[in-house]
């Protein structure tokens, strides 16, 4: 005779990532810091994008970076002369980052003063979009070299970004690119979000996206990221 | 491939669970994705035995299925199922929408096998 004992468990599957980013987002919020999950495929420019971003916001502003990455402390390595603080999380073998590694590196890092904790996630642009940090916003950046058609490839993370950066514009003339299909597969996903067309190089778009920032701290401190679990 | 960042968070709630209901192993497990998630079924299977290995739940059945989207337009609050690249209400045509359902990975049950003999 054949006996099966069956558990009903019923648990969101993310549950223990999400707690942890619950929390972090609880840390967030009593320090009024703005925190950011940047995510994007491997090479869109969000190093470069920081590097411009950090200097930009001073002195009004002070910024922490985390930065994840398979491997090396390069990224961090770029940014640590102008943030007040940055660190480096390598991941081995993992392609995003967790809540609870965010959790670590907020137990180094002294939060008192600063007014942004920008997180450069791995590059990849699907499992970020699984593994909620407690994060405030996020934003996607979309680089014209990778081409028009990556909205509707990767629809999950275009519809949950709170702010969509198309970077390297300045490559726009030099590539066949079509910016409406990627307004209007944007528009099928995701009315809400704002798109910038920005490039690191040129300084196009910086201004834009810097009173982005400043305008949505303003607004949101301690506000739910949209894929907060509540 | 995020099928194996899911499928390692799936194996250590599915070992938590059997360690908390005393299961001696693991011999089936029953999820639910959404399919805003783009589980692809074949790739989870896979990952799931990869990420099982050495487990309690070595070697287990993962039967999978399938929850649909739904989701409310935030203008106009029509209940619709969205395609997963198209949110565009079909009443006032703006892709506004708030997720009711079809976006959580659901670890539903998890059973054991007890054959005369080798069970208590
Ligand atoms: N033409 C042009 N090149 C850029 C721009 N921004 C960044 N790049 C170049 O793109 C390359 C990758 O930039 P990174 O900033 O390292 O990209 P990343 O997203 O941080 O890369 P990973 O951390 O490896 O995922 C570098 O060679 C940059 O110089 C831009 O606005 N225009
Ligand atoms: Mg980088
Ligand atoms: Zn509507």
């Amino acid at each position: 005779m054949n006996k099966k004992i069956k558990v009903n468990v019923v648990k969101n599957v993310l549950q223990a990532n999400d707690l942890v980013a619950g929390r972090n987002r609880q840390v967030f919020k009593e320090n009024k810091v703005f925190a950011l999950n940047l995510i994007s495929s491997p090479g869109s420019g969000k190093t470069t994008l920081l590097e411009k971003t950090i200097p930009a916001l001073k002195p009004e502003h002070k910024s922490i970076v985390i930065v994840g990455d398979l491997q090396t402390t390069r990224d961090a390595d770029r940014l640590s002369d102008q943030a007040q603080q940055a660190v480096q999380i390598n991941t081995g073998m993992s392609c995003h980052l967790y809540a609870n590694q965010i959790a670590q590196s907020l137990s180094d890092i002294d939060l008192k003063g600063a007014d942004f904790v920008f997180i450069e996630n791995v590059g990849n642009m699907v499992c970020p979009g699984e593994f909620d940090l407690g994060e405030n916003a996020k934003v996607i950046l979309l680089s014209v070299p990778e081409g028009d058609d990556k909205v509707a490839k990767y629809p999950t993370i275009f519809r949950v970004a709170d702010l969509i950066l198309l970077t390297k514009v300045d490559l726009l003339g030099a590539l066949d690119f079509d910016l409406k299909r990627v307004k209007e597969d944007l528009s099928k996903l995701n009315a809400k979000a704002t798109l910038i067309e920005l490039s690191s190089k040129t300084g196009q778009g910086m201004d834009q996206w810097l009173d982005w920032l400043k305008a949505k701290r303003t607004e949101g401190i301690g506000r739910q990221a949209r894929f907060a679990t509540e | 491939m995020h099928e194996l960042s899911i499928a390692m968070e799936l194996v250590s709630q599915i070992v938590e669970a059997a360690e908390a209901n005393r299961l001696p192993r693991v011999d089936e497990i029953e999820l639910e994705a959404g399919i805003l998630r783009l589980v692809v079924p074949e790739i989870m299977q896979t990952a799931f035995q990869e990420a099982a290995r050495e487990t309690i739940a070595a070697g287990a059945a993962l039967i999978l299925t399938e929850k649909k989207a739904k989701v409310r337009c935030n203008q106009c609050a029509l209940v619709f199922e969205p395609h997963v690249d198209d949110f565009t209400c079909p009443k006032c045509r703006i892709a506004d929408a708030k997720v009711l359902e079809g976006d959580q990975i659901i670890l539903k049950s998890v059973s054991c096998n007890l054959s005369e003999g080798n069970g208590k």
